[in-house]
């Protein structure tokens, strides 16, 4: 039966180079797919592109292809990327530069248009079309319309496998899904198509996309095995040896640091999913509770039985929009009576907003050791803690405000009893509020163009 | 009746999605799996985030692989790009979760 192995080689913008290296170099592998975008990274590199239209991808596109073209062209590794952010074409013009700068010929680059769906939605909204918020099912855009910043479709897989067909070594897109990296591949590979009998295969696909888009999350990272883990400085990425029928032995490269075992799979099977039944991406919904996941080595995980349904009609369109500001400040006490004077620290600044008239959507304080992450489900101390830390943190609609908040914080260093403790204080960052909507999968329009070194 | 922490029975990952917390439970064996499988209820997690957990919480079975799938609507205080709390995207959510007592037999 036909294999293909596929590797991650990145899950956010700003991840481990290392680990792509390694896998380009030892993990004989066909494809590498790198993740650089969470929700609001498309806003930022509209920002971005806004105040230099050559910029708004992602800048670590640079480091990435410097370091792996070398590797990789020789040995014809394809890599698959979303680093394209709102401006794959001037990615693909970074790209075509590193590859002359390595003297490499013969490199087939396809670019893969963003969709802003901005103005398509303003034609489709007067045709009589609504977007409500799917998180909150607020039905009126037109509240937010004058904040927009971004409005990006979440694509499928269809443009990177017209590359892959077209010869490309390198793929360069914008706001592809990001499993849509691992199912591009897949299918051009086992000649897969959007249609009966292959929706069980995409299905399988989409499953091992999760698996490993999110890198070493799935071979040690943020895991209950975290004291179990080997070497997690040099942690290994993700493999997937997949077969024709859609079965995937997962592993990593041999003496890599990290573990992979039935637990870190699960629990990254589990990670931010609704309903397990109906995983939802443009490819295919896939279904995670008919998976098997065995342990059949040191660091190999079988995983089959994956299932599929027939793709979405409807593709997710992320709209990010500007929403104010929210401004920070620190400090922190020392024992003794670190508690007593955090709490007292709390009093004096709401007391100093008040004299300030501070104007905010929204304040909270957090007793740093104590309360932070776990909220009012975290108890009591019932020791003296060696130091307490204050953060103080509100969200406003002005810049002005928000100044006040860091302001008021900075009175703390001196107002706060003894031994109040203070680092650098914070600057206010603005607020990109997002707005998830779905609009029709044939009013999005995708768009490939291919490049040659 | 003997009453363990979920810590004991289960491992987590949460994460997000706009305001949505996610949470996987996984159970270490299958008595643990018989355990979680009856107790974690979408009252019970409601009840046990209290304010924390603003929206409707919802579980989904995986039986598959002896999991649960917490998803809790309005709980991450506004979503990650806007919330006021330090855990932005929830991942600390799950440990919240696994402070819950719960009852063997």
């Amino acid at each position: 039966m036909k294999k293909v192995r596929i590797a991650s080689g990145s899950s956010y913008w700003g991840d481990m180079l290392e680990p792509a290296i390694e896998v380009a170099e030892k993990g004989d592998v066909k494809y590498i797919g790198f993740d650089h975008l969470a929700e609001l990274t498309m806003a930022i590199m509209q920002r971005m592109k806004a105040k230099d239209p050559t910029k708004g991808y992602i800048p670590d596109l640079i480091p990435w292809m410097d370091a792996l073209l070398p590797i990789c062209h020789p040995k014809g590794i394809k890599l698959i990327t979303n680093a394209g952010g709102v401006n794959p074409e001037a990615a693909a013009e970074e790209v075509i530069k590193i590859a002359r700068a390595h003297n490499i010929t013969n490199l087939k680059i396809g670019v893969i248009s963003e969709t802003d769906m901005f103005e398509k939605m303003k034609e489709l909204r007067a045709k009589g079309m609504e977007f409500p918020n799917l998180d909150t099912g607020e039905k009126d855009i037109e509240s937010i319309e004058s904040k927009i910043m971004a409005a990006n479709a979440y694509i499928g897989a269809d443009m990177i496998i017209e590359a892959l067909k077209n010869g490309a070594d390198v793929v360069i897109a914008g706001r592809v899904s990001d499993t849509a990296l691992y199912v591009g591949p897949l299918m051009y590979e086992f000649g897969w198509e959007f249609k009966e009998p292959y929706w069980d295969r995409i299905g399988a696909a989409v499953t091992i996309g999760h698996l490993i888009e999110c890198a070493e999350n799935v071979t040690g990272g943020l895991s209950g095995q975290w004291d179990k883990v080997k070497n997690m400085a040099q942690i290994g990425y993700p493999i997937a040896e997949v077969s024709e029928n859609g079965d995937v032995l997962l592993s990593k490269v041999a003496g890599s640091g990290g573990i992979l075992n039935q637990w870190t799979v699960k629990e990254q099977l589990t990670y931010e999913v609704h309903d397990p039944a109906n995983y939802i991406m443009p490819d295919g919904i896939a279904d995670f509770t008919t998976v098997k996941v065995q342990e059949v080595g040191e660091d190999q995980v079988r995983v089959t039985g994956m299932t599929g349904k027939p793709r979405p009609e409807k593709l997710k369109v992320q709209v990010g929009y500007k929403d104010g500001f929210i401004s920070e400040g620190l400090i922190l006490l020392p024992w003794p009576d670190a508690y007593a004077k955090a709490k007292q620290a709390e009093q004096t600044a709401r007391k100093r907003f008040e004299i300030v008239g501070l104007k905010a959507r929204e304040l909270r304080f957090d007793y740093v050791g104590i309360n932070t992450l776990h909220g009012e489900l975290a108890p009591e101390p019932n020791y003296e803690p060696n130091e307490v830390g204050l953060r103080i943190v509100a969200r406003t609609d002005s810049l002005e405000e928000a100044g006040k908040v860091g302001r008021e914080a900075t009175h703390l260093w001196t107002l706060g009893g003894t031994g109040s403790s203070y680092g650098t204080p914070y600057r206010p960052r603005p607020v990109i509020s997002l707005w998830p909507t779905l609009v029709p999968r044939d009013e999005v329009p995708l768009k490939l163009t291919m490049k040659e070194v | 009746m003997p009453k363990v922490l979920l810590k004991d029975l289960t491992y987590t990952r949460s994460g997000d999605k706009g305001d949505i917390s996610n949470i996987g439970l996984i159970a270490k064996d299958e008595k643990c799996w018989e355990i979680i499988s009856r107790e974690i209820t979408p009252e019970r997690v409601k009840q046990h985030f209290g304010q924390m957990v603003q929206g409707e919480v919802k579980v989904y079975p995986m039986p598959n692989i002896m999991a649960l799938e917490v998803v809790c609507y309005k709980g991450l205080g506004g979503g990650a790009t806007r919330t006021l709390r330090f855990d932005v995207t929830g991942k600390a959510m799950g440990t919240a979760l696994q402070r819950m007592e719960i009852e063997t037999d």
